[in-house]
């Protein structure tokens, strides 16, 4: 309840600071707005494109191309010099299905009860292929900078729904508004092999039913008016369709139909459609596409697989006897020494599979690329702080890193027809651009400049930035219980700020939420995590159209928790936390 | 295990795109032949070439490096059929609307279920895939091989069976639309209705794209075309014969409706399903040539079928009508044999009469009785090895072979025979059917439609 | 015989065309192949049926005069079969709630016996005693301890008469499975829910035992307090306690649970995973009622045939094991089918007739009646043409406590009717 005052304090701290001084916004606009826009990158490996590389060398870009690249580079006077001194600079990756930035609608549809659910509504049944995703793009979404921060410059953006939600746009992950950031408008029709609510077409056979005949329709309402078009005496008029119409570019194969085919048999069902109406396809964020891989390529269907992967198996297990602490009882340490039962035999065979399962996904990309499929990555269902690590795993099974670095750069730069502009660090490109201190796939590189469209990005290096004091001590082992409620303060400029946070399980995770009193309902938190000790959760809050994010970093010891709260780019706050008795 | 993994693993890279179905070769030795359709044969081989049955006689001499099943002792039977089921589907009910003839299950074939593998260990080698019964008229179904191990979908459907499609009459559509919806049907009245209005319509539909097409060719004509509508043409494929009827039925009435439904419409192929009181208008049924597809013993789970008799099928059988037993459900499927069995009891059927409602009777119901359902030279090596005849309660299925190709080898099988594992997930939470709900399998899917929908206006 | 039979049957039909009665009397049954269970198998034998009662039983059983004769020649006589997990006589029809009597309201009503709902004329009950199942537990299901159940002969007009000499409390104990495919909790909700009627089932056990003390103590003057009461038999270890437990983990814990509380008379019912744990199920010298056997394993990477196997597993380990039907079905006459299934799939076929049979009685209290074939036992048996198990066995007469059976049933009725129905299509 009083969190949510305390936030409306704060943002309205932050916007009454808009309001008389032209605000933090535009503050943090005017420190980021460069003198110049001449940079020179010197010293630097460039690795031009996968398996061409210029060591110590230097990068030009000037008014958001580069210019020149190599090594004996002179530097022009305007130019802002980056000692990038051993770095490594990429071409910026290219995330083939995304929704960063977008901003998901309200759950109203699909509360409704319809009258007749046979016959819904095309909004209710998924079906609005007429949305265009730059209406529900917010520049300044803190998902942008996640994103960024790992070095994709280019995402292709969807809308959010179900059947058919709407075409998507190409863009860039740098500007101050949705115009700004597009690159390539209706870049694709974007669909999902998932039903609506309650109402036809629910299953996912009704699904691929109605996909069939609206393309069908779709084809003849188009040949309809080109003749209607051609001659129109003695010819009814033909009506207008939004949803009909959104197909012509389809059929006309102007753009593609993007399909996110995450599961095996997605892929399968995806394919059928295609061979059946002949659309041309992209395939993205496929996970389970091994045994597929072959087929896809006989399609002719562009393919981005998933960044996300299952989680590695746990190593320890043998140590604690293959057991969960879950099901932890007296007898566990007399039984570590016991020969093996049939329930154990039974359960390391059953992980002996899992591990074979994970193994799987891990090799996706690497069976792809063996195949001779040329695929680009998407980060729809992965969480950006997982990406460098789950391209690791798929190098360690047995992805080459040039391979990796093409599925980020310059495949995706083919797939998306963007070649002329981007995928490689070349005379002539846009300067997007990523550089980190060691090599990308390195375990311990990070991330220093990002540039995109010539623009620069630096990032701090994350030091554990909590004061020495204030917080514990950080121990990814501890065991800590969270799930209750928490009454929280918060220092801020404005005084001490009283709230209160609820953790539920969900899963093997939590949700919560945080509840407010003049803000008309409790917001949901958008993730939380526990890591040992270590506590952080986020929500999001509008206002004045935008999507404000707050992040809370802390660490737990029993029933307290320190941290900071920080506002996206407009402050971090010291946090305490207590939790409430339960009732 | 790991190697059945690592097997199938190369076998559907090397596959790639092609929907390739294996087909093996294969000798089966000394067992007792159950034909089916000409008698039992003692001491006989079978040989199988690239998948269909060659030769069945006496010593056949083996091909070089042929692979051998020893069936001395064993009965060899044609791969059971199983008229009605819902293995192998991501979704059976598209329950939203009470006329649904455009959705397909061949669009959502899931190869991966582990009832595939189970049912194959109880001798079954060919399935009819079905759509639920919430819908009058419901969605179209596949007529699936049992091919486990296979990672792609079209491998398991039954390449050429007729297309079927699944109707359904009585308490499960009256009650999904009527009493869930408020929509048209809530009584029997009303699925008349709703389906002679479908097909009505769907005759009007194919009547102007006839006129349409007529008018197209002379020359100068300008005019717009109907607009495209799958359903229509589904329904009016219906019409042309080109889709035969399995209709969910239970009461005499609605069976005796239906009836007189096809014969308004002239639909010639319809096979009941369930059709619970079928003995009651056997002889109508056998009259207009309508099949049945009906339940071993199953009653009493519904008020539709309290008027039940587990002498159903011999009944429809000895007045002639088509007969086969089906399961509906994973697990009795495993035991169609027995199922078949118990109208030994029930009735006093021959074993080749008995076996028959599992082997011919349905292949027969699916259009598929020239390539399946009995031991013949020409056809499909579809075959169950039993130890102990298939009838008694002591048989066993011991090899089920489905085009040549062992699928199930009771002997060498391994214990975890899944093909594809949750990658987050090692132990799996045990399931116990819920025997409070019993009822039949068709509605599966459409529950929850049913449920939300409830839960949605209580909340109103 | 056939003849006779036959003539028997028309006479029955004749007279009792509607509602046929059962008919008491002493009867000799003669030259018949009889399986006592207990005591091997006579051949040729004789069975004397007095005052309902088997009088004598032998190869040389001298019969009195004028006791009625049924020749068996090529027959078999077995003890009818026990299914000790059933709601017959409270379920019509499962589906309308109006027709069923097995489930009350509450999560704690021991109190709630089936006894007083069994519906002697349900339909489900001629069709299930003409195929040899003369006996059945009939169990209240629903919420933690749902009610006591009942041991019914499949004959009589009153509940009484057909009470056969047991009642037992059902405790449904927690359970860690899924319900069915509609059951999409998370695993952690799976586990709180546990978790939270395991506490509750404390609670209430703490209760219950506060109770009986009070009971004790007070002389019986410890208030009405029903739910409470209807446990101090089992408290005391007077009533058995039905638990009713089907994963391995529950098993487990339901078998650590009974110590604890050491709970004198139990059973486990179900049992579904009892295979993973029959070592520690043998341990405990708990006995078991599983079943249905028919049934599809509960994992995905169990073998297929993990359910036919589970009752000959459980046996093999030591267990003592009866075998029932699936529940609340209404086709409790193929009970001989599962555990038939049970000998398919490994277990012996002597042990699966007991576990239908005399094991039941015995862990029901009444094998001084029924379950076998001995002199001084009720005569509650029936005539078949073969092995009981086989499916096309053919079942000629059942007798419960002496009372001869119509063989008919509804089932049957209709058979009659309609195998050649009149008019044929044209009236």
């Amino acid at each position: 309840m009083v969190e949510r005052r305390f936030i409306q304090r704060i943002t309205g701290g932050v916007l009454a600071l808009l309001v008389c001084s032209f605000s933090l916004f535009a503050q943090d606009e005017k420190e980021l707005k460069p003198v110049t826009r001449t940079y020179a990158i010197t010293n630097v490996n460039v690795v031009q494109a996968p398996g061409k590389k210029v060591d110590m060398a230097t990068v030009l870009i000037k008014d958001g191309l580069i210019t020149a690249v190599g090594k004996g580079v002179a530097i022009p006077a305007d130019a802002i010099v980056i000692k990038a001194d051993s770095m490594y600079v990429y071409a910026g990756f290219i995330d083939g299905l995304s929704r960063v930035g977008v901003t998901k609608p309200k759950e109203e549809v699909g509360r409704d009860r319809v009258k007749d659910p046979g016959n819904p509504a095309p909004e209710r049944a998924g079906i609005t292929p007429q949305n265009d995703v730059r209406g529900s793009l917010n520049a300044s979404d803190k998902s942008i900078e996640d994103l960024r921060n790992i070095g994709f410059t280019v995402a292709q953006v969807v809308p959010y729904g179900n059947l058919l939600p709407g075409q998507g746009s190409i863009v860039l992950l740098s500007g101050k508004s949705a115009d700004q950031m597009v690159l390539v408008s209706n870049s694709s029709l974007y669909s999902e092999l998932s039903g609506a609510n309650g109402v036809y077409p629910n299953t996912t056979m009704a699904v691929i039913a109605k996909w069939r005949e609206l393309y069908r329709q779709a084809s003849q309402a188009k040949s309809y008016q080109s003749l209607y078009a051609s001659n129109r005496v003695g010819l009814e008029r033909p009506g207008s369709d939004r949803v009909l119409e959104a197909f012509y570019p389809v059929i006309d194969q102007r753009i593609p139909v993007l399909f996110k085919s995450e599961k095996m048999l997605d892929a399968h069902r995806i394919l059928t459609l295609k061979s059946d109406l002949g659309f041309s396809l992209i395939m993205a964020d496929v996970k389970e596409g091994w045994p597929v891989a072959n087929k896809i390529k006989a399609s002719g269907a562009k393919v981005f697989l998933s960044l996300d992967l299952p989680e590695e198996a746990k190593k320890d297990d043998k140590k604690s006897g293959g057991k969960s602490d879950k099901k932890a009882d007296s007898t566990k340490a007399k039984e570590v020494a016991k020969p093996k039962t049939a329930a154990d035999l039974e359960r390391d065979a059953l992980e002996k599979r899992k591990s074979e399962a994970i193994a799987n996904y891990t090799t996706q990309a690497s069976v792809f690329n063996k195949a001779g499929v040329s695929f680009g990555f998407s980060s729809l269902s992965a969480k950006p702080k997982d990406i460098p690590a789950n391209l690791r795993r798929m190098i360690a099974a047995g992805l080459s890193e040039d391979a990796a670095l093409a599925a980020l750069t310059t495949t995706p730069a083919q797939l998306l027809g963007l070649s002329d502009r981007m995928g490689t660090v070349e005379n002539g490109k846009m300067a997007n651009l990523v550089i980190s201190d060691k090599s990308y796939f390195n375990e311990k590189a990070k991330v220093r400049y990002v540039f995109v469209d010539g623009v620069m990005y630096k990032l701090e290096v994350k030091e554990e930035n909590l004061p020495a004091g204030q917080a514990g001590k950080s121990d990814p082992n501890a065991k800590v219980e969270i799930e209750g409620s928490w009454s929280t303060v918060t220092q801020t400029p404005q005084g001490s700020n009283d709230g209160k946070v609820t953790f539920k399980k969900d899963g093997s995770g939590y949700k919560g939420t945080v509840s407010g009193g003049r803000l008309p309902a409790p917001a949901d938190l958008t993730s939380v995590t526990l890591e040992g000790n270590k506590l952080s959760y986020s929500y999001s809050l509008s206002f004045g159209g935008n999507s404000i994010k707050v992040d809370v970093e802390a660490t737990v010891e029993g029933d307290s928790f320190k941290g900071n709260a920080s506002i996206g780019l407009r402050g971090s706050f010291s946090i305490e936390g207590t939790k409430n008795p339960k009732n | 295990m790991k190697k059945l993994f690592v097997l199938l693993f190369s076998s559907f890279i090397l596959l790639g795109a092609m929907a390739q179905v294996d087909k093996g070769n294969l000798l089966i030795k000394n067992g007792t032949v159950i034909t089916i359709t000409k008698g039992n044969l003692e001491q006989t081989d079978v040989l199988i070439k690239d998948g269909k049955i060659a030769q069945i006689g006496k010593n056949i001499t083996a091909p070089a490096g042929i692979k051998i099943v020893d069936a001395s002792g064993h009965f060899v039977m044609p791969g059971i059929i199983d008229a009605h089921s819902h293995i192998a589907l991501d979704g059976i009910n598209e329950g939203t609307n009470p006329i649904t003839p455009e959705v397909n299950e061949s669009d959502v074939i899931n190869p991966f279920q582990i009832g595939i593998y189970r049912a194959l260990g109880g001798g079954i080698t060919t399935v009819h895939a079905m759509h639920g019964s919430a819908n009058a008229i419901g969605g179209q179904c596949e007529t699936i091989k049992l091919r486990y191990g296979t990672f792609d979908p079209e491998v398991l459907k039954m390449d050429g069976a007729p297309r079927t499609i699944k109707f359904a009459l009585g308490e499960n559509p009256t009650r999904s639309h009527g009493e869930g919806s408020g929509i048209v049907p809530r009584t029997r009245m009303g699925v008349e209705f709703v389906i002679r209005q479908a097909f009505t319509e769907a005759k009007e539909y194919s009547e102007k794209w006839n006129q349409y097409n007529k008018a197209k060719l002379v020359k100068g004509f300008r005019g717009a075309p109907p607009t495209y509508s799958y359903r229509h043409e589904v329904l009016s494929d219906i019409l042309n014969d080109k889709i035969i009827v399995h209709c969910h039925s239970y009461r005499a009435d609605e069976i005796y409706m239906m009836l007189k439904v096809c014969k308004d419409f002239g639909i010639k192929r319809i096979v009941f399903q369930h059709v619970n009181e079928g003995f009651k208008v056997a002889p109508e049924l056998a009259a207009q040539g309508a099949m049945a597809s009906v339940f071993s013993d199953w009653w009493a789970y519904k008020f539709e079928v309290y008027y039940s008799t587990a002498y159903n099928a011999a009944i429809l059988a000895k007045n002639g009508v088509v007969t086969s037993i089906n399961s509906d459900d994973g697990e009795m499927m495993r035991h169609l044999y027995h199922e078949a069995g118990k109208t030994q009891k029930y009735g006093g059927l021959s074993d080749e009469e008995a076996l028959a409602l599992i082997t011919i009777n349905p292949a027969k119901q699916l259009g598929i009785e020239n390539r399946v359902g009995s031991l013949e030279v020409g056809k499909e090596a579809d075959i169950a090895i039993f130890k102990n005849h298939p009838l008694s309660i002591y048989g066993v299925p011991m090899f089920t072979i489905v085009d040549g190709v062992v699928r199930f080898d009771r002997e060498k099988d391994p214990d975890d025979m899944r093909l594809v594992v949750d990658p987050k997930q090692a132990i799996e939470t045990a399931t116990f059917r819920d025997k409070l709900s019993d009822q039949d399998h068709c509605m599966e899917g459409a529950e929850f439609i049913l449920d939300s929908e409830l839960f949605n206006a209580n909340k109103k | 015989m056939g003849l006779l039979t036959a003539i028997v049957c028309i006479v029955v039909l004749r007279v009792e065309a509607q509602s046929p009665k059962g008919k008491y009397g002493n009867v000799a049954l003669t030259n018949a192949t009889i399986e006592t269970i207990t005591k091997g198998t006579i051949q040729n034998g004789t069975l004397l049926i007095v005052d309902g009662k088997i009088a004598a039983v032998g190869g040389n059983v001298s019969i009195p005069s004028g006791t009625e004769t049924i020749d068996c020649k090529g027959q078999f006589i077995y003890p009818g079969m026990i299914d000790a997990g059933t709601n017959l006589g409270l379920n019509e029809i499962s589906s309308v709630a109006r027709t069923t009597d097995f489930n009350e309201i509450g999560e704690v009503i021991p109190q709630m016996k089936a006894l007083t709902a069994v519906n002697p004329n349900a339909s489900a009950i001629p069709v299930t005693r003409v195929s040899g199942v003369t006996t059945a537990l009939s169990i209240p299901t629903g919420g933690m301890l749902s009610g006591t159940a009942a041991l019914i002969n499949l004959h009589g007009y009153t509940p009484d008469q057909m009470f056969a000499g047991f009642e037992g409390i059902v405790l449904n104990f927690p359970n860690t499975g899924r319900r069915g495919f509609f059951d999409r909790r998370t695993d952690e909700e799976i586990k709180k829910a546990s978790d939270k009627a395991l506490a509750s089932l404390n609670d209430v056990w703490e209760k219950a035992t506060q109770y009986q003390k009070l009971d004790s103590a007070t002389k019986g003057k410890a208030g009405y307090y029903p739910e409470l009461q209807a446990l101090i038999p089992v408290m005391r270890g007077e009533q058995t306690l039905l638990v009713e437990v089907n994963a391995s983990k529950d098993i487990q814990a339901a078998l650590k649970w009974l110590k604890e509380k050491k709970v004198k008379k139990s059973i486990l019912t179900g049992v579904a995973e009892g295979w993973r744990v029959a070592d520690e199920i043998a341990k405990s010298g708990i006995p078991v009622i599983t079943g249905g056997v028919l049934e599809l394993p509960t994992r995905d990477y169990d073998r297929y045939d993990k359910a036919y196997a589970n009752p000959g597993l459980l046996k093999k380990a030591g267990v003592k094991v009866a075998i029932k039907s699936e529940s609340n079905n209404n086709n409790y006459r193929n009970l001989p089918y599962h555990a038939g299934f049970a000998v398919a799939y490994g277990m012996n076929k002597e042990d699966a007739l007991k576990a239908i049979t005399i094991i039941p009685a015995e862990l029901l209290g009444v094998a001084n009646k029924l379950g076998s074939i001995e002199v001084g036992k009720s005569a509650t048996l029936f005539i078949c043409n073969g092995d009981p198990f086989e499916t096309k066995t053919q079942i000629s007469h059942v007798f419960i406590e002496g009372w001869s059976m119509p063989m008919v049933s509804r089932q049957t009725e209709l058979y009659n009717e309609f195998l050649k129905r009149e008019p044929g299509v044209k009236k």
